[in-house]
């Protein structure tokens, strides 16, 4: 590719050919603010917040839309630059509503933080503010504020060009322009709510977090999308100790800038539920607590040498838990039947575009540790058939999970043992004779390898209950109870563990790893 | 002086094809596809030096020039027919009583880029207008000036009439393709510019409606005859369409150059009713306004105009005599253009409804003292910034009024009211 050189603010840059002066600066470390700019998007030219100066053009230029060629220069910072941004801001702003403590985007919002940065004056506007519609619900997880909205069409673009559904556009003219659903439409995509985040003012929020929590207190854990299989990359973002949002963090090789709007809000599921925390052991009558002590050495007595016994690792167990859970079976039962929970649907066009078509994110990662036999569906039947007389369930209700809820209850009732592992005492588990407290994704470290076989790292965000434990101390200590002590059960070491056994995870390293994932051969 | 433009509007049924034909129409149309390459018609018009007539005065074959002649896309030409400058009406008078000389001129253009597609893109309120050019048009195919085959040259075009929805923007030209492609008259980001991504992406030249009737003149009579007219810089004869307080309104024919007090006093009869001249906006109510005491020597060409400080713009000349409220006349002038910005970019859409309401406020007893300066401040924000010219049309006619006229503007401010009307 043809390269060109330029400077920015007197400092030379080399880009390639074809890029903007907005890309070209953002390579270089200089970010030129923007509002309608959107790398993927089309460009639509609108805020008038990029205009640069550039050598021997008399008018400024948007920076969005003109391509860096072989010696330019290009002025970001002189007088005649600061003195547009500050207008095109103060025009943003007029009939802006100044009522930023009680608006959801407070705190994220680009018109409070372009106006620290390249504004600060008072207003001169003297007029009435114009009026637009207010509080308008545009879908499920998508509510409108006219007058906040900056008109600058991101939204409408992600409708058009993304998901290719239309449901926007901009409608009136002058200052009461304003977006609009199309007569007789809802947005109501798979991927609808993308447009709260790439939304940079107030205009376009989240039905479901607008007004819980003030953003500035949230806690954000890099992570990744407990969804499904494509591994999206994201942001958990909590607030004492609970989930307020997923927010989808950029990576190109997996998600770009989005995530689905399943993904986004699966986290309730995960984590509203009633917690145990003391294990629990079937006596007459039903469950009661016990300590743990007991509860593993049920485990490991019952367990050693039955036959025959299979165990059901959940999708969202990490690499690490599927490591030790492979050599704890292979160690108590040789002959033991292994899989992780794996089913598919069927997918719609556009939730294609980001979804996979199950909801076990780390299924590739699991099978990979040799977490399978001959796939989950034949292990199902067969256990269906009465082929197994125990079983060890992590982290997956069967029964709500599966189709056939009543038969496998009647296969499970039938089990002579059934140790559950979970956070909570799921239909699954009130059938078990042991349930060992554990924690759910939000709560653990280690690794995913999504569907693409890209191992990316799950990291806490939350602190889980008192008395629950983590999947790994768990395996661990049952590890030691059969004599194979894991010296240092951390998802690091572990890891490196992996890293020497499983060939295609050979030589890797946890560190490496790093925000992004690594890319293993598929 | 021999009229070029206006030639045949006065003959009884000067719209007809037969009228045209019996003037020597559709000669230049022959003498194109027959005798000319494109080349050497874009030579002949470039010679002629020709500009265009919608405002801005860039060199007709100059931009012809500027279409990639290798470009496996489809080509088009549009006839600007939006015609919506207020004080504006010449184009309306070619469009009714002379539609086959604009005809006979979108041929030519379109010969000249190798396109086989025309447009004719009206103004929605020209319905007489449009009925005059649609009979025209089917006289045209009618008569194989039109359709396959044009005059046994080989050459073929086909010429579709389209009715605007009625937005001032879509007289812009980007504004407008995005209206002929079907969606919402949105200027378009440029670049790239019309004669590589126009009309449905495909290299395009957007005429206006002067412009092209003034093409089989040019053709038939020879580029040399209508470079001799004018100028140095500013060739031709220019239609004005001067409304107003003057004694004789109407559209006229100018060679450029001719002074501009001379053709206001002698030629429109001056301003009626023993009044003084106040002011004039030569250009259309986007150019700035010129004080009585500025017009001393200007001439009517694009050179001459901008040096004294306003553009030709479309030749919509408004007439204000003493008794005009030039604040009034500005909110008026700044009410069209808050009430016509589509509102695509920020600086036009917020800018021109806050220099309505400063002007409104003024105007109505509740002006401030810094209004005047906040308004040419805010002119100054918006010009240049904008995605399309729409934002300088609005700010420049702002700024020009407070700048000329500001002890008016502080005498409303001061005495909070008309200071007009107290005079009177």
């Amino acid at each position: 590719m043809d390269a060109v050189k330029l400077t920015i603010d007197g400092k030379e840059v080399t880009t390639t050919k074809g890029t903007t002066v907005i890309q070209a600066a953002a390579e270089a470390g200089i970010t030129i603010p923007h509002y309608c700019y959107h790398p993927k998007l089309t460009i639509a030219g609108n805020c008038r917040m990029c205009l640069v100066e550039i050598e021997k053009m008399p008018k400024l230029q948007i920076a969005c839309n003109t391509q860096a060629s072989e010696g330019m220069a290009v002025e970001t910072q002189s007088p005649k630059v600061l003195a547009a941004r500050k207008a095109v801001m103060e025009f943003l702003l007029i009939n802006h509503p100044l009522d930023c403590p009680i608006c959801d985007q407070a705190g994220e919002c680009w018109l409070q933080d372009y106006y620290m940065q390249h504004d600060l004056q008072a207003s001169r506007f003297a007029e009435g503010k114009q009026h637009e519609r207010k509080r308008e619900v545009f879908g499920p997880h998508v509510v409108f504020d006219g007058e906040r909205c900056i008109k600058c069409t991101r939204c409408v673009r992600f409708l058009q060009e993304v998901t290719r559904t239309d449901e926007l556009t901009v409608v009136d003219r002058g200052d009461h322009s304003t977006i609009a659903l199309f007569p007789g439409t809802v947005l109501d995509n798979p991927l609808s709510a993308n447009i709260n985040d790439i939304c940079p003012v107030g205009a376009l929020t989240d039905r479901d977090f607008r007004f819980r929590v003030r953003v500035w207190y949230l806690q954000k854990t890099p992570s990744i999308c407990p969804g499904c299989s494509t591994g999206c990359n994201i942001s958990v973002e909590s607030y004492q100790n609970r989930i307020a949002r997923f927010k989808p963090r950029i990576n190109e090789e997996v998600n770009s800038h989005w995530i689905c709007d399943e993904g986004r809000y699966c986290f309730y599921a995960l984590t509203d539920v009633e917690r145990i925390t003391a294990p629990l052991i079937r006596q007459e009558g039903g469950l009661v607590p016990t300590d743990w002590k007991t509860a593993l050495g049920a485990v490991i007595s019952v367990l050693s040498g039955a036959q025959p016994v299979c165990g059901v690792l959940s999708g969202r167990n990490t690499n690490e838990e599927a490591f030790l859970f492979a050599k704890l079976l292979r160690r108590l039962s040789p002959q033991a039947r292994l899989e992780v929970y794996y089913r598919e649907r069927k997918l719609t066009e556009v939730e294609k575009i980001l979804k996979s078509p199950d909801r076990s994110p780390n299924f590739r990662g699991a099978r990979d540790m040799g977490v399978s036999d001959d796939g989950f569906e034949p292990l199902l039947s067969d256990l269906l058939d009465g082929k197994f007389r125990s079983a060890y369930f992590v982290g997956e209700d069967l029964l709500r999970e599966v189709a056939q809820g009543e038969k496998v209850r009647q296969a499970l009732k039938k089990l002579s043992f059934l140790v559950v592992q979970d956070t909570h005492l799921s239909e699954t588990a009130k059938l078990a004779h042991v349930v060992l407290p554990a924690v759910n994704f939000a709560e653990k470290e280690g690794t995913y390898t999504n569907r693409k076989g890209r191992i990316q790292r799950l990291r806490p965000a939350l602190v889980p209950p008192a008395g629950a434990r983590q999947d790994l101390e768990i395996f661990s200590l049952l590890l030691a109870r059969v004599g194979e002590p894991i010296r240092r059960a951390t998802p690091g070491e572990i890891f490196l563990e992996i890293a020497r056994e499983v060939p295609r995870y050979r030589g890797l390293t946890y560190e490496s790893i790093g925000n992004l994932g690594v890319q293993i051969e598929s | 002086m021999e009229k070029l433009l206006l030639r045949n509007i006065e003959a009884p049924n000067s719209h007809t094809l037969e009228l045209y034909r019996s003037r020597g129409g559709y000669r230049a149309l022959g003498k194109v596809v027959r005798e000319l390459s494109p080349e050497q018609l874009i030579g002949e018009v470039k010679a002629s030096g020709l500009r265009g007539r919608g405002g801005a005065g860039f060199p007709t074959g100059m931009k012809w020039g500027f279409v990639p002649k290798d470009s496996p896309k489809p080509k088009y030409v549009v006839c600007n027919a939006d015609e919506s400058e207020p004080g504006t009406f010449k184009d309306r008078l070619l469009i009714e009583k002379d539609p086959h000389a604009i005809i006979e001129g979108t041929i030519i253009a379109a010969y000249s880029i190798g396109s086989h597609t025309a447009f004719i893109y009206i103004r929605g309120e020209l319905v007489y207008g449009a009925n005059v050019l649609q009979r025209a048009i089917e006289e045209a195919y009618r008569a194989g000036y039109l359709g396959k085959n044009i005059l046994g040259s080989g050459y073929d075009l086909d010429l579709i009439l389209h009715r605007g929805a009625g937005a001032y923007i879509c007289g812009e030209e980007t504004g407008l393709l995005s209206s002929l492609e079907g969606g919402r008259g949105w200027p378009k980001v440029k670049p790239p510019f019309p004669a590589t991504h126009g009309l449905f992406g495909c290299p395009t030249v957007v005429n206006n409606v002067e412009t092209l009737a003034a093409l089989p003149w040019i053709i038939d009579q020879g580029p040399a005859k209508y470079a001799a007219l004018g100028t140095e810089k500013s060739k031709g004869t220019k239609l004005f369409s001067v409304s107003g307080h003057i004694r004789r309104p109407g559209v006229y024919e100018v060679e450029m150059g001719y002074p501009f007090r001379q053709f206001l006093e002698q030629d429109c009869g001056g301003v009626p009713n023993g009044r003084k001249l106040k002011g004039v906006i030569p250009g259309g109510a986007s150019m700035p306004v010129l004080r009585a005491d500025e017009i001393e020597g200007v001439r009517m060409d694009y050179e001459s105009f901008q040096a004294a400080g306003t553009m030709l713009g479309s030749g919509g000349v408004i007439v204000m005599d003493d008794t005009t409220c030039m604040v009034k006349a500005a909110w008026n002038i700044a009410r069209f253009f808050a009430h016509e910005s589509c509102g695509q970019c920020s600086p036009c859409r917020e800018g021109c409804h806050w220099m309505e309401k400063i002007f409104s406020r003024i105007e109505n007893g509740q002006g401030r003292k810094e209004d005047p300066d906040l308004v040419l401040s805010i002119s100054g924000n918006i010009q240049g910034n904008t995605i399309c010219p729409f934002g300088d049309a609005a700010a420049w006619p702002a700024a020009a009024f407070i700048k000329k006229y500001r002890a008016e503007f502080e005498a409303h401010i001061a005495q909070q009211r008309c200071a007009v009307l107290a005079s009177e």
